[in-house]
């Protein structure tokens, strides 16, 4: 141990610290400075932990507390503070440039030690500044955009007042800063693991080694007399059904007789200290019986093939899709393509790790236990306990999540937090390592896909088949609707007279998918897009023409059999053609040597909602006494933006400003059902809600006569009013896929620049342009941010980023994208209302997802004559197809 | 199924959605049962649905919870938490869970027609 003296943002302190401590200990246990995060266990390779010491940028997760005697540190505590911000905090609001939130404070100070040596860094300097800090929402775009504005602000060339709009310029259309961006700016937004908990214990969980075995035994009696060890929980000690249930119960809570995949939990150790419960942890004895693994779907449905959970198919959903006759259109079709693609395993990466907190709030029988953590769908999470644990009275309660994608539909540590905290009746803490998060969240489902697409003579589009294989992995998670969402959106922007499909659900002894930013499209719309520009290649066609010549026109039928009322795609394809042609043209010039030019283009048409029918939201207002209003809905908000959508568009229908707007957001004890924070669903479905319950408000108002709360309240009315959405779909047909799936959709085409390094396979993204119609812009910033962080994750996809269960174990293996990755981006937005979205708006977080990758790999295609059908395409699979090998 | 109570054959959907003819009345189910439309809620519905689930005729006590669901529902947009219950009704919560078969959850709130969270994407 070791005495050293910091000056820590102005206050010096002394630490008596042992080797292993980090700087990052000293300022999140010691000083409960939470503002600077932990995410990738301590590897220094996301730069959430940034802070600057003597002047410099250090991680501080990798930086030891004794080689700090004398230190001068500064925090993001020590900049500014929600009430009196640092321009830095300023610009970064100001530019849009919070999402989650969870990467800022590290953003902010290395772009604070930029600023400190230079005040007016080009954005070159500023990626490369900045290149050792992670973020997973923006895209990096106004993370730059917010660097250049600090610098304007701190040369004294604007001032933020200057930039920031007021309500007084209307509350829709307009970047009015979110009402939580601030806080996290200023690292004073609570994530989970920031929260203090009096006395919580720290939880461990025993995992399996493998991938496919029977339990034979479990002997905790060693764990127990470890140090500090206050207990160990098996599945013997859930009083509740011990599933994880989204929708089928097939994934225990702690695995009783089987373990199904890797990294599956048999047991959890509680201790003082996390210390503690992983030492005890390692000591817990389970004896396994091996089982044989199937790790490929063809290998799940080989003749014969074990049952990977008794009872259930291993291909546990076919599920048809039928509208006319494709083999007969297909037959006599003047061109057909025929081709097999494949998308691969992802794991979301969200910076924040898996995190989780339960206590009881009061004794006796019918205590409550309030479970906090990460969960963007909060009153399913608290039904999907209360199963699990036989525990009714439980309150769960949303922290500030960073960022999710899909994975935080799922429960993940809360289970295991929640059930020790009723076992023990203490309060239980559990923070996930990084790995540890990736080995228990759910991924994007890797899907196989074989296609046949055919045209007439005039290029018009006769038919699609199409056959896939969806790897569901050890757990179904919301598997079956992803499923479906791939045959609803099957035809994507297109009209195709004849559809004929086949998606297969396949266990197996592997990750498993879940939703991820998309939802199953992402992949489907791969074979199509791609299957799209061959045909219009075969052809002799032009493919954005070819794109035009079959867009789906209003009155025509989506692969469902849905009459379209309304269908703004073919506008989207207009809107690309002068940057495609430009590009065209820029790209012809160009000296095709050993580094070549391509562009693609690609599109797509994604549906608002749920999987099935019957998506229902409900939102409460309640007029306060100052003429304020709060809003009362559970709609989580893990950043993009749902905050802004609900205070603007209460601010714009209340004629008030948007510092009275109040939201009650994150608790199931306060708010009504508002569904899952997915599907792009939440603007249409609670925006409308919202709309709905502010109209009741104010015709009771209307009624009474009454202009204030004092008024209303005199006319013996309720001050509190509660809105409702019912999305009016139909399900789809099982044996034909036929229905009526969505009321409305989000448009959009986008087109790829790239260069290929034909000697090393490297692809680099020179720009991707996106045209999005997303019927109403309620938050310009926003919408941008969602396309900008969609079209950065959609090139992840398209490639580098491949996740290998129990082989990728960080950031630097997920090929996380980075400053050095990130692409110049150009956002064209159109505003066709949507004639029954809130305002005529749409939500738009996940199609960006859609057309990416097609996009991509047209431009590969266009460059080099070589198409990639499996991704991602990584510099060997480039280089295999330039030889040609398997693309 | 108790038999007579359905009338013509269920229709299940790809999404686990079942469309049941009751009482002249083509209805919409999820895939646990709950009813998709509040609006197809009526007490001779939840009369049948109760005689589906093993119970006979409702009595006064469950209409009591029954409507007290309802009602809170219709006013929070959410069930009530069993403390809420509890004061809403008078009965205790070994009562409350006593009355229904698979507990107020699981059967109470699929009787007073309150839709199922467990909505997905």
């Amino acid at each position: 141990m070791k005495k050293v003296v910091l000056t820590i943002n102005g206050i010096q302190r002394q630490f008596h610290v042992d080797s292993d401590r980090v700087l990052l200990d000293l300022l999140r246990e010691d000083l409960r400075q939470t503002g600077t995060k932990q995410s990738c266990d301590r590897k220094g390779q996301c730069g959430a932990c940034t802070v600057i010491v003597n002047g410099k940028t250090v991680r501080s997760c990798i930086t030891k507390a004794e080689k700090l005697d004398g230190a001068n540190v500064i925090t993001i505590e020590g900049l500014g503070t929600p009430q009196n911000p640092h321009l830095i905090q300023e610009a970064f609001v100001l530019a849009g440039a919070v999402q989650c939130g969870f990467c800022i404070p590290g953003m902010i100070m290395a772009a604070k030690a930029l600023l400190d040596r230079n005040i007016n860094p080009a954005r070159e300097e500023i990626k490369k500044a900045l290149q050792r800090n992670f973020c997973r929402c923006t895209g990096y775009v106004k993370i730059i955009d917010a660097v250049v504005l600090a610098g304007r602000f701190l040369r004294g060339e604007v001032t933020p007042d200057q930039v920031r709009p007021t309500s007084g310029e209307g509350h829709i259309g307009i970047s009015l800063p979110r009402p939580t961006s601030m806080v996290k700016a200023c690292g004073v937004a609570e994530f989970t693991a920031d929260i203090f908990l009096q006395g919580a214990l720290e939880l461990a969980a025993v995992r399996s080694p493998h991938n496919h075995a029977l339990i034979k035994s479990i002997d905790t009696s060693l764990a127990e007399k470890m140090p500090g060890v206050v207990g160990v929980i098996t599945a013997k000690d859930i009083k509740g059904t011990n599933r994880l249930k989204m929708i089928v119960d097939d994934q225990p809570l702690l695995c009783d007789r089987k373990v199904f995949v890797m990294g599956n939990p048999v047991a959890a150790v509680v201790a003082d200290t996390k210390k503690q419960a992983l030492a005890a942890a390692k000591m817990v004895r389970v004896e396994y019986e091996l089982l044989a693994e199937m790790k490929k779907p063809e290998e799940a449905m080989a003749p014969g093939a074990p049952q990977i959970h008794e009872g259930r198919a291993n291909v546990c959903l076919c599920l048809p899709q039928v509208k006319g006759d494709a083999e007969k259109a297909l037959a006599s079709s003047h061109a057909v393509v025929e081709a097999d693609f494949s998308t691969q395993l992802i794991h979301q990466s969200p910076l924040e790790p898996e995190a989780a907190i339960a206590y009881l709030e009061s004794g006796g029988d019918d205590a409550k236990l309030v479970v906090i953590g990460r969960g963007i769908n909060i009153h399913q999470s608290k039904m999907v306990l209360q199963d699990a644990l036989g525990w009714d009275n439980i309150r769960y309660e949303e922290a500030f999540a960073g960022g999710q994608f899909g994975i935080k539909l799922d429960i993940t540590a809360e289970g295991l937090a929640a059930a020790a905290a009723l076992h023990f009746k203490r309060p239980v803490r559990y923070i996930c390592s990084l790995e540890e998060s990736m080995w228990i969240s759910t991924k994007r489902h890797p899907v196989t896909m074989k296609v046949r697409l055919g045209a007439d003579r005039l290029g018009k589009l006769t038919a699609y088949c199409i056959d896939f294989i969806m790897e569901n992995g050890a757990f179904t998670s919301v598997g079956y609707a992803i499923l479906l969402r791939c045959l609803q959106m099957l035809s994507g922007g297109y009209n195709i007279p004849n559809v004929k499909a086949e998606g297969k659900l396949v266990y197996t002894n592997n990750a498993w998918g879940g939703a991820a930013r998309g939802a199953g499209p992402p992949q489907t719309n791969f074979a199509l897009e791609s299957a799209m520009t061959m045909l219009a290649m075969k052809l002799g066609m032009d493919p954005l023409e070819f794109r035009l010549l079959n867009s789906l026109k209003i009155g025509e039928t989506t692969s469902t059999g849905q009459v379209v009322e309304e269908w703004p795609f073919p506008g989207c394809l207009e809107a690309i053609r002068p940057h495609y042609e430009r590009a065209k043209k820029e790209c012809s010039t160009f000296p095709q040597g050993r580094i070549r030019r391509g562009v693609g283009v690609a599109g797509g048409a994604f549906g608002i909602g749920p999987a099935g029918p019957g998506d229902k939201a409900n939102i409460a207002v309640e007029l306060n006494p100052d003429g304020g209003l709060t809003v009362y809905g559970g709609v989580a908000d893990p950043g993009e933006g749902n905050d802004s959508m609900l205070t603007q568009i209460a601010a714009h229908a209340m004629g008030i400003p948007m510092e009275k707007v109040r939201l009650v957001i994150r608790d199931t004890d306060r708010t009504p059902y508002s569904g899952s924070a997915s599907g792009s669903r939440v603007t249409y479905m609670c925006g409308n809600a919202l709309l709905s319950a502010i109209d009741l408000l104010k015709r009771a108002m209307s009624e009474a006569k009454a202009t204030s709360y004092d008024q209303l309240v005199a006319a013996g009315k309720p001050t509190r009013y509660q809105g409702t959405k019912v999305q009016m779909t139909t399900p789809l047909d099982p044996k034909t896929g036929q229905g009526v799936p969505y009321e409305s959709r989000v448009f959009g085409v986008q087109l790829a620049e790239v260069e290929i390094d034909t000697e090393t396979g490297e692809v680099k993204i020179l720009k991707m342009t996106a045209v999005v119609d997303v019927g109403k812009v309620i938050h310009p910033q926003n919408v941008e941010g969602q396309i900008e962080g969609g079209l950065d994750m959609g090139a992840g996809m398209a490639l580098r980023e491949q996740y290998v269960h129990g082989v990728t174990k960080d950031y630097i293996q997920t090929r996380f994208p980075t400053m050095g990755t990130s692409f110049e981006t150009e956002i064209i937005i159109l505003e066709t209302p949507r004639k029954k979205g809130p305002l005529g708006a749409v939500g738009v977080g996940e199609f960006v997802l859609l057309p990416t990758n097609a996009a991509i790999a047209d431009a590969i295609c266009d460059a080099t004559g070589v198409r990639i059908r499996h991704l991602p395409a990584r510099p060997e699979r480039v280089l295999a197809a330039l030889a040609g090998g398997r693309a | 199924m108790e038999e007579g109570l359905a009338t013509g054959q269920d229709q299940v959907y790809a999404s686990g959605h079942r469309e049941r003819s009751i009482a002249g009345r083509k209805i919409l189910f999820d895939a646990s049962g709950f009813l998709l439309n509040a609006d197809d809620w009526s007490e001779e519905l939840a009369e049948i649905l109760a005689r589906e689930n093993g119970m006979g005729p409702l009595d006064d006590s469950r209409w009591k919870v029954v409507h007290f669901l309802r009602d809170y529902y219709r006013r929070c947009g959410r069930p009530p938490s069993n403390h809420e219950l509890k004061e809403g009704t008078g009965f205790s919560l070994m009562i409350l869970e006593s009355l229904f078969p698979g507990g107020v959850r699981g059967t109470a709130r699929l009787l007073a027609g309150l839709p199922n969270p467990r909505t997905c994407l």
